[in-house]
């Protein structure tokens, strides 16, 4: 090193210094006061990346707790809405249950079938409820306006089947099939469905039960009833085909299988009475069930046979019309845990992101402080340094 | 010989230390004064007198004034000088530049990813409309911090292009100084002493000179100093100077280069051939780092805008009856800036025409095909003379890959269309695909209902399904309005995933009709379906959940209540996390898909981050070689005031000495004559 150095050279070396001491000084103050350590992109490139990651990783977690939440109010209403339906249901089977007393007359049937039109009604309001926003709860994937019309011959569906939903990050439902709650269940028992030919008077024929699953084929059977001599026999058609079954003898209120299906076929059928059992199909409507419980209800002088089929049917489809709610309920109420599920899922998301944004820039506060101390110290010591390097000067010593 | 000879001694002696004494002054008078070299006064003896009895020294002599110097010190404090400027300017606009890239929720990533989650709410209740506001507010944010951006970096430009301009005549100005200086040093140097303060002014102006240009130096044998920037050329000769000028960029008149002016005729220096100083800064920055800067922000903007405007017209809107949405976002367009230097007869270019709406334009325009293509480059398209007609050669400016193109070639997403007039041979354009795309960033859709919210299809499955096959996602990639009505049923053959199709239109006459295969994992796509007429487009795409049975059936059809329906808002919210930016189709056919735009986002700052980083470094480690060359500079010749203290006391001694012998000369005399008198 040279032996000598210029005057200038050390003021400016000391302005340089305390310049350099007091910048660092105030960036750290600054990092301090704001707590983060990456203030711009420069401070650490790849730490603000992450941080701009998790930053986008926060806002993707908030924006499905969004879409969680409208499905979870939807789904609540709907479990609750598919409640009162269950419970309207009950109140009309009950009815029919009442309306099977030997004891009632035509006017008191007439009574029942009034309070039937009510729940019938109350059931539409409910099939039609909103969301309080303008949301069919039952709309299916889209409906233009209330997705249950009453229609001539019936209540319609309107909507389309199937179900909105989320999205695709969370895919969770927004609303409920309507036309596979209330418009598709299961005709029958849910395998197949017996029925009485119309003009018969004097017998009815039971739900039946599957007595062999392997045995069913899924065919149409017809069972024809002949009275000859006193004696009952019926034969059998399959889809309309003569079986080996021709002249079998009748027994009011004995099991008849006919291949794994077994019902009973009870009163005294007249010659040319048909019965017919086919397969169930997806076409069962809780709203035709209650409108032909309401149209039987409401015909008089019918024969007890008459009055017997109509509620075996009726309570037979208005228990099949509440599985199959209940069913649509319970997998609501599963949804509902589903969803419970996704929100935690989604918080413990949402704090590991803000946990790795925070650690990507935010300050080491303990380190920081420390640093700032020994900053802090090192400007001192400099601003003393210069002090003292500038008062000595030989012209100190040069006063003659 | 005698009280004379004493007398003429200390006569001498007198002089001398004076002298001395005045150059001390003369270095405590200029302590401050930048690029004062401490200055001395050179004593020699003024020979002997012979006499019998041998020599008898004459005094001394004042021999000249020297200034304390380095030839070797100076030159290298003034390069480091220049490199120092070069690094310090460039990271200062670097630090500039970062802050039109801002972190997290103020950042740009940010408002592109927020303008997709407000789809969310779109999709959870799609008739809401204040929900649809939300994403024209989200939407008019994010184009807005576009524009914020585009135009920060736009005000850095003009910064820079003032600075250069600034800095050019500055440059000029001093350049003028040294030659003035050479003048007056040669003149001074006639008289055989060195100009000593003239030398000092000159270095320190050419020390001034590398501040902004690195300079090469040759001193010529009449004491003037020549002057020469990069590749020789010369800045001052003698007394001669050349004028620098700020010519404006060939392609982009909103750059400036820098040119000389080379006795009338204006001639750009090449970029590598400027080496150091705040201008070499300046261009390195405006020719780079602020190209690639606003290439990548155009890149997000253009790739954004494009998908989100592509899904829109995907969708139906929420008016009535519903149509295919509008554009949601607009950016600027895809540009074409010819060379100035084209091919011209009188005045106008040749492969230029006046279009419809009366402007002239180049006969090369560019259009986006495929956004999420697009790269973050400018190109050159050159009429190279030895290609057959009609081919041009394009150059990615970003890797200098070439190719060769021809009227509507594709390449990385934009479509070059040349029509005639057609470019002269050597003909040159910039084709800048998303430079302005960010800065003219505007939300391009007022009206709520105008966001297409749903899908103009819809999927359902027939109630007597056995299968437990369910709708995983539909999404239409294109039907036109002339195939809207159409229907299509598929029905499952067998149990592994055998389909017949069938395509009715809306008075259910079959159109067409054919069969497929599912295979778990895969989409059922319906693009190959339709007759080939663009008109009537009927393409969607379709993934099941479960498996199908035979005897299953599906059905595909118009969206009967768009306004219920939220397909396109869940095909929206995809678009968040899809790989919408930079995507490559290599020539083999291979596709790399491209980054989400949080991650593009977070690319570019990265990238910005450790430019920053980097030139801070390179300007602090080159700032400190400056510093000690100048160090060592100073230390060798500057002044210290402890030395011109302890020399003025020296050289007072001596004059007081020199004094005491003019009184002791006089005395002699006095006793010379009292003792004669």
């Amino acid at each position: 090193m040279s032996s000598r150095i210029s005057t200038t050279r050390v003021h400016e070396a000391g302005i340089e210094t305390l310049q350099k001491r007091q910048t660092e000084l105030a960036d750290a103050q600054e990092r301090l006061t704001s707590g983060k350590r990456v203030a711009k992109a420069s401070d650490d490139p790849a730490a603000a990346a992450r941080a701009e990651r998790a930053l986008a990783g926060e806002m993707r977690a908030q924006t499905s707790e969004r879409a969680v939440e409208a499905s979870r109010t939807a789904m609540s209403l709907s479990e609750t809405a598919m409640g009162d339906v269950v419970e309207l249901l009950q109140q009309a089977r009950e009815a029919m249950v009442a309306a099977g007393n030997a004891s009632y007359t035509d006017n008191e049937r007439k009574g029942l079938a009034e309070k039937l039109t009510s729940i019938r009604q109350q059931l539409l309001s409910v099939a039609n409820r909103t969301d309080g926003a303008g949301s069919f709860l039952f709309g299916g994937q889209g409906a233009g306006a209330a997705p249950f019309v009453d229609a001539a011959g019936g209540v319609q569906y309107r909507g389309i089947a199937g179900e909105r939903r989320t999205e695709p990050a969370t895919d969770l439902p927004l609303t409920i099939n309507g036309d596979g709650v209330f418009m598709t269940s299961l005709t029958g028992n849910g395998v197949f469905q017996t029925s009485a030919a119309a003009g018969v008077t004097q017998a009815w024929i039971d739900n039946g039960q599957v007595s062999d699953p392997s045995a069913l084929t899924g065919s149409t059977y017809t069972l024809q009833f002949s009275v000859a001599a006193g004696a009952t026999t019926y034969a059998v058609l399959e889809n309309g085909l003569p079986t080996a079954v021709t002249a079998a003898p009748y027994v009011s209120g004995r099991d008849i299988t006919v291949d794994g299906q077994t019902f009973r076929i009870s009163g005294a059928p007249a010659s040319g009475d048909q019965f017919t059992v086919q397969p169930s199909t997806a076409t069962l409507s809780v709203f035709d069930t209650l409108d032909r419980a309401i149209g039987q209800l409401g015909t008089p002088s019918r024969t007890a046979a008459q009055i017997a089929q109509g509620n075996t049917d009726a309570l037979r489809d208005i228990d099949q019309s509440v599985s199959q709610l209940q069913g649509a309920r319970a997998a609501a109420g599963e949804m509902l845990v589903r969803i419970d599920s996704e929100t935690g899922r989604l918080a413990d998301q949402k704090l590991a992101n803000q946990s790795e944004r925070s650690r990507a820039e935010d300050l080491d506060m303990t380190d920081a402080i420390s640093k700032f101390q020994s900053l802090q110290t090192g400007y001192d010591a400099a601003l003393k340094s210069y002090s003292m390097v500038q008062r000595l000067s030989l012209f100190q010593y040069l006063n003659t | 010989m005698g009280a004379s000879a004493l007398m003429s001694l200390g006569m001498r002696a007198m002089t001398a230390n004076y002298a001395a004494l005045q150059a001390t002054g003369h270095n405590i008078a200029n302590v401050n004064t930048a690029g004062y070299s401490r200055q001395s006064v050179e004593l020699e003896t003024n020979g002997g007198q012979f006499t019998g009895a041998g020599f008898f020294g004459k005094g001394v002599n004042v021999a000249s004034v020297k200034r304390e110097h380095s030839e070797f010190l100076t030159r290298e404090a003034s390069t480091s000088r220049a490199i120092a400027a070069a690094d310090e300017t460039r990271s200062l606009q670097l630090q500039q530049l970062e802050k039109a890239f801002p972190l997290g929720e103020q950042g740009i990533g940010y408002a592109a990813g927020q303008l997709f989650n407000a789809f969310v709410d779109v999709a959870n209740k799609p008739a809401d409309a204040s929900s649809r506001q939300v994403v024209l507010a989200r939407t008019g944010e994010f184009a807005q911090r576009l524009r914020t951006a585009g135009e920060q970096i736009d005000n850095i430009q003009q910064g820079v292009t003032e600075e250069l301009r600034a800095s050019i005549t500055q440059v000029n100005m001093l350049a003028g100084r040294v030659a003035e200086l050479n003048q007056k040093i040669a003149a001074a140097q006639g008289s055989g002493q060195t100009p000593n303060d003239l030398l000092d002014q000159r270095d320190q102006a050419i020390s001034d000179i590398s501040q902004y240009l690195q300079v090469n130096t040759i001193a010529a044998g009449d004491g003037s100093m020549s002057v020469f920037i990069g590749g020789g050329q010369k800045l001052v000769l003698g007394t001669q100077t050349t004028k620098l000028v700020a010519v404006t960029d060939a392609f982009d008149p909103s750059r400036l280069q820098l040119g000389v002016n080379d006795s009338g005729s204006l001639r750009q220096m090449p970029d590598e051939l400027v080496t150091g100083g705040a201008i070499a800064g300046l261009l390195r920055f405006q020719n780079s780092d602020l190209i690639d800067a606003r290439n990548q922000l155009g890149q997000i903007a253009a790739a954004v805008a494009g998908s989100v405007n592509r899904q829109q017209a995907l969708g139906l809107d929420g008016s009535q009856p519903a149509v295919a949405g509008s554009p949601l976002l607009s950016v600027g367009g895809p540009r074409v800036l010819p060379s100035s230097s084209n091919a011209s007869v009188a005045g106008v270019p040749v492969a230029s025409y006046v279009n419809g709406s009366g402007d002239r334009v180049p006969s090369v325009s560019l259009s986006v095909v495929e956004p999420t293509e697009l790269q973050a480059s400018d190109y050159e398209l050159f009429a190279d003379p030895s290609l057959a007609a009609g081919s041009y050669t394009l150059t990615r400016r970003s890797d200098g890959t070439s190719q060769t193109v021809t009227n509507g070639s594709v390449v990385d997403g934009f479509r070059i269309d040349i029509v005639a007039p057609a470019p002269a041979a050597n003909d040159r354009f910039l084709l800048q695909p998303v430079a302005a795309a960010a800065s003219r960033a505007t939300l391009a859709l007022d009206n709520p209902r105008g966001i297409a919210a749903a899908s103009p299809v819809m999927a359902t499955f027939d109630v007597d399904n056995t299968g437990t096959a369910t709708l995983a996602a539909l999404s239409a990639t294109g039907v036109t309005p002339a195939a809207a009505e159409l229907t299509a049923t598929l029905t499952f053959t067998n149990d592994t995933g055998a389909y017949s199709w069938e395509l009715r239109d809306a008075a259910n006459a079959l159109v067409r009709s054919g069969t497929g295969t599912w295979t778990a994992g895969q989409s059922i796509r319906s693009d190959a379906w339709t007759p080939a007429t663009p008109a009537q487009r009927y393409d969607w795409e379709l993934s099941l959940s479960g498996v199908p049975r035979s005897g299953d059936v599906l059905t595909v059809g118009k969206t009967s209540f768009p306004a219920a329906d939220n397909g396109n808002a869940r095909a929206m919210m995809g678009l968040r996390d899809a790989g919408l930016v930079g995507q490559v189709t290599q020539a083999s056919g291979t596709v790399v898909p491209g980054v989400s735009v949080t991650d593009a986002y977070a690319n570019v700052l990265a990238n910005v981050g450790v430019r920053v980083q980097s030139a801070r470094y390179s300007a602090q480690q080159s700032a400190s070689i400056a510093d000690d060359a100048k160090a060592a500079l100073t230390d060798k010749t500057g002044v210290n005031l402890d030395e011109e203290a302890a020399r003025l006391i020296q050289f007072q001694q001596s004059y007081q000495a020199a004094a005491k012998m003019l009184q002791v000369a006089q005395s002699l005399f006095d006793t010379l004559l009292q003792t004669a008198g």
